[in-house]
């Protein structure tokens, strides 16, 4: 087990090195930098202010220079904001955490419902009914829906804020600033659990199908078990397994951010933070963010793996 | 989709370009445009653009307003304006983007304001005078000027503003470090350790030399005033890096004080009790952070104004809501397309007076775009106290004048319709940003040259960043572009003179630029300015398209709001008063 840690952290170092020179080059080489876009300045001061940010230099010692302080953990100041990055990261990542999280285990708790129900009344008229609301809510793109709900249920009907995270100039504390803050949410949590089921819903339908024609299942009916142990005992557990894979990808998901859903409900989420940093190329940010869902994608796999240990003993690690 | 999560770069790519591209469609014309002094905005593209014809030249009054939304009729000591995006660092002159430019704007008062022509005006200082030679700049402060901390503004304060401007590490925008003040390379290179130009004679006067007169030298240097007690205590010679740490915590002098930022949700302001000037009548204001969109918001009452491109549709739209009084104003920039002068063909004048003729500007920028427009014909906003038609080419579309244009500059007509020269083709590749207008303009141009005989090659960016630096590289013909916000005439120009447009020199030009510069007399440089119209408007160094239109829309319980061309909502606000 230990000499595998050792093994798996190694790669996982060398992963991540690689991928912070991959990331780096890939934003050097995007063309303009963070002078370029400021159309007040003169070619001169273009010139010296790439000097002061030391944009003139070669890539590798760019790189090296990131990478020297980033290992000494220190990411950097945003560009544009002024600020560090990692207290820009604290002030954004944890709505979108907030967001996410919660529409993560909506998807999650509805999927698995629906999936089973589903699968266990394959090709029943409530089957087939729900597979082509599926259809339709994952085809739906995500602004359009988002857009449609602001029109109806904030604008017309008035029953739910536009968008935001508090009330404008609110004060709220303690109790009330949670009921303000799910107030705000309910528009994009519905949105993002209504685009995220579809896909997980046929993912746990068809595990769920697959599980039900088992032997095992059989065997366990012929015992003479109740349907209801028999599904979620029995059969739900080893539909589950396949599942592990998924959680380890929603790591990175859940700290993300959502770029669309961000920007039209208008939440200060990470996402929208990226967005802008890269429109103005804010190199430190940029860098920082994305080596930030790359450790966590790393560690997500991990994760899984080990979960995959956990919950099946016969896989080995 | 699913959630677009930025698990991969790819992803984060695409993603990024695709919604760069969503970003720029639709009536935005951001919240309020951004401050002068600061402008990183993006302003790129002929997007926006906008015009007249049948476009609104009065104000329209609310016409019921018992449809105000109960959240707006609520508010009573306070008013909410959505701002597309303040970051959080509100120092003037350190700040990247233009809408943290509108926030300091709020909490800082120049030294001088300009009316809404661009004409100076008195702000914290009462009055100014300026030497003979045009070279020295004494400016008399008011008695008894507080920052919001209570503590007392100096002349020193001043030298002090405009030395650090003048540090080597400065890496902001303004222009007051490309003024020339005396001594002030000394300074910057390190061999001298004050800037022999800056005097300050007493606590309430102070004066600068410059090496070479320029008449937007003024407003330049009567900008801001940072504290040094506050800004200065851990100041040392070529090391700025401190203010970053201070970027969040203003101190000014403005009608306002920050009181609270959320990052990403709102800034708060509260009036500050030790401005120089009347009491705000509304105590609390907040610059709501609203990407995108701000229809909504205006519609359910959370802010109190916004404002859009000029089109029918936005104005019919507002009229219907009913609460709200909607006003037309004109921002100070003005919309060109650049053209590389290392391409032969347009280094030659008949050749860009040909392609100005043969494109219907008319209804590419006012008919297509629903009013929201007017045809430029010269580097000025119309709203300039330097502005002229006298004597100015509107060049109007003329298909026929253009052909012979194209003619006597030797291009004839070839194989294939296209024009030719010395066997080589009149080929045209045109860059823009993703927009609608700028879909507009491609389908309209497209056929405009074709009539010509020129051959159209559109490309277009998602990335205003991506599009620059294509044509930093050189290769393009034309590029589709807008300035930032101009106070003095002589801003609309500083890009023919820089070396921004490679290749365009005019020694005439370059000679009557320097003779605008050189005296502060506003008639005489009136009359400078209309030749150096007249001059371009012959030469185009760059094809004048359009100037954009805009309307604000506010709640009509606002009594005394009026929105300056230079500062925003800025210089009106302390005065706005809730009915």
């Amino acid at each position: 087990m230990s000499t595998y840690f050792v093994k798996r952290l190694t790669y996982m170092a060398i992963i991540l090195l690689a991928a912070s020179f991959l990331i780096f080059s890939l934003y050097a080489l995007t063309p303009g930098d963070f002078i370029t876009g400021n159309i007040k300045l003169t070619p001169e001061r273009k010139a010296e202010l790439r000097e002061i940010y030391g944009l003139s230099k070669p890539l590798i010692e760019r790189y090296l220079t990131w990478m020297t302080n980033a290992i000494h953990g220190d990411f950097g100041y945003s560009l544009a904001q002024q600020k560090p990055v990692l207290t820009l990261f604290n002030q954004y990542i944890w709505n979108s955490f907030l967001l996410a999280a919660v529409s993560t285990f909506f998807t999650w708790l509805i999927a698995v419902v629906i999936g089973v129900i589903a699968a266990y009344k394959q090709y029943s008229w409530f089957d087939t009914l729900v597979m082509v609301l599926i259809f339709a809510a994952m085809s739906i793109p995500s602004f359009f829906i988002g857009l449609f709900l602001i029109k109806v249920l904030a604008v017309d009907l008035k029953w739910l804020p536009p968008g935001g995270m508090i009330t404008t100039g609110s004060n709220a504390q303690g109790l009330a600033y949670v009921k303000e803050v799910m107030h705000h949410m309910t528009l994009p949590v519905i949105v993002m659990t209504l685009l995220g089921v579809g896909s997980l819903t046929r993912y746990f339908r068809s595990n769920m199908i697959d599980v039900i024609k088992q032997d095992y299942i059989r065997t366990a009916r012929a015992k003479g078990l109740t349907e209801r142990k028999v599904l979620f005992t029995h059969a739900l557990r080893n539909a589950l397994l396949p599942a592990i894979t998924l959680v380890g990808f929603e790591l990175p998901a859940l700290f993300g951010g959502s770029l669309i859903i961000e920007k039209i409900f208008n939440w200060p989420g990470i996402g929208q933070l990226y967005m802008q940093s890269f429109g103005l190329r804010d190199y430190p940010l940029l860098m920082g963010f994305t080596m930030f869902i790359a450790v966590l994608t790393v560690i997500g796999t991990l994760m899984s793996d080990i979960l995959y240990h956990l919950a099946d003993p016969r896989v080995k690690l | 989709m699913k959630k677009l999560t930025l698990a991969t770069t790819s992803v984060v790519l695409a993603g990024t370009l695709l919604l760069a591209a969503c970003s720029n469609n639709g009536n935005e014309a951001p919240a309020n445009s951004p401050t002068s002094g600061n402008s990183n905005v993006q302003a790129g593209g002929s997007n926006n653009s906008g015009s007249a014809s049948q476009g609104l030249t009065d104000t329209i009054l609310a016409s019921d307003i018992s449809k105000l939304p109960d959240q707006a009729e609520k508010r009573t000591d306070m008013i909410i304006v959505g701002l597309t995006d303040p970051s959080g660092a509100f120092t003037p002159y350190f700040q990247q983007s233009g809408y943290d430019g509108n926030v300091s704007s709020l909490l800082y008062t120049p030294l001088v304001t300009v009316d809404d022509e661009g004409v100076p005006q008195p702000g914290l200082a009462e009055k100014w005078e300026v030497s003979p030679d045009s070279l020295t700049y004494t400016f008399h402060l008011r008695k008894d000027l507080k920052f919001s901390d209570g503590s007392p503004l100096t002349s020193e304060d001043v030298a002090f503003t405009w030395t650090i401007l003048n540090d080597k590490s400065y890496d902001g925008d303004s222009q007051v470090n490309t003024l020339g003040v005396k001594g002030s390379a000394a300074y910057k290179d390190g061999s001298a350790t004050s800037i022999e130009g800056i005097k300050v004679t007493d606590p309430q006067t102070i004066s600068v030399t410059l090496d070479k007169p320029n008449a937007a030298a003024l407003v330049l240097l009567g900008s801001d005033v940072l504290s040094k007690a506050y800004y200065g205590k851990d100041y040392k010679q070529g090391n700025l890096d401190y203010m970053k740490q201070l970027s969040s915590k203003p101190l000014g002098t403005g009608p306002y004080k920050l009181e609270k930022f959320i990052p990403g949700q709102e800034v708060r302001f509260t009036a500050n009790e030790n401005y120089y000037g009347e009491k705000p009548k509304t105590k609390n204001f907040i610059y709501k952070t609203s990407e995108g969109d701000t229809w909504q918001y205006l519609e359910t009452g959370e802010v109190d104004y916004a404002s859009f491109s000029a089109t029918t549709e936005n104005i019919d739209k507002l009229k219907s809501l009913g609460f709200v009084n909607i006003v037309p104003y004109t921002p100070s920039t003005y919309s060109y397309l650049q053209l590389n002068f290392e391409h032969k063909a347009l280094d030659d004048k008949k050749v860009r007076q040909a392609l100005t003729y043969g494109l219907d500007r008319q209804s590419i920028y006012v008919d297509a775009n629903q009013g929201a427009g007017v045809v430029a014909n010269i580097p000025s906003s119309p709203i300039s106290w330097a502005y002229t038609e006298d004597n100015i080419n509107p060049y109007k579309f003329d298909t026929e004048k253009a052909k012979s244009l194209l003619d006597e500059a030797g291009w004839t007509v070839g194989a294939g319709g296209i024009r030719e020269k010395d066997g080589e083709k009149l080929k045209i590749h045109y860059l823009g940003t993703k927009s609608k207008n700028t879909d507009i303009f491609i389908a309209v141009a497209k056929e405009n040259f074709a009539a010509l005989g020129v051959e159209f090659e559109p490309e277009v960016f998602a990335d205003f960043n991506s599009l620059v630096s294509k044509v930093e590289g050189g290769d393009y013909d034309m590029v589709s572009f807008s300035t930032p916000l101009l106070t003095d005439p002589s801003d609309g120009l500083l890009q023919f003179v820089d070396g921004e447009i490679k290749g365009y020199d005019n020694p005439k030009f370059k000679e009557l630029y320097e003779k605008g510069l050189a005296t502060t007399d506003m008639e005489e440089r009136k009359a400078i300015y209309k030749e150096i119209f007249q001059l371009l408007n012959d030469d185009l160094p760059v094809i004048f398209t359009n100037y954009k239109k805009s309307v604000y829309a506010y709640n009509a319980r606002i009594e005394n709001l009026s929105i300056s061309p230079f500062y925003g909502l800025a210089s009106s606000l302390p005065n706005w008063n809730l009915k």
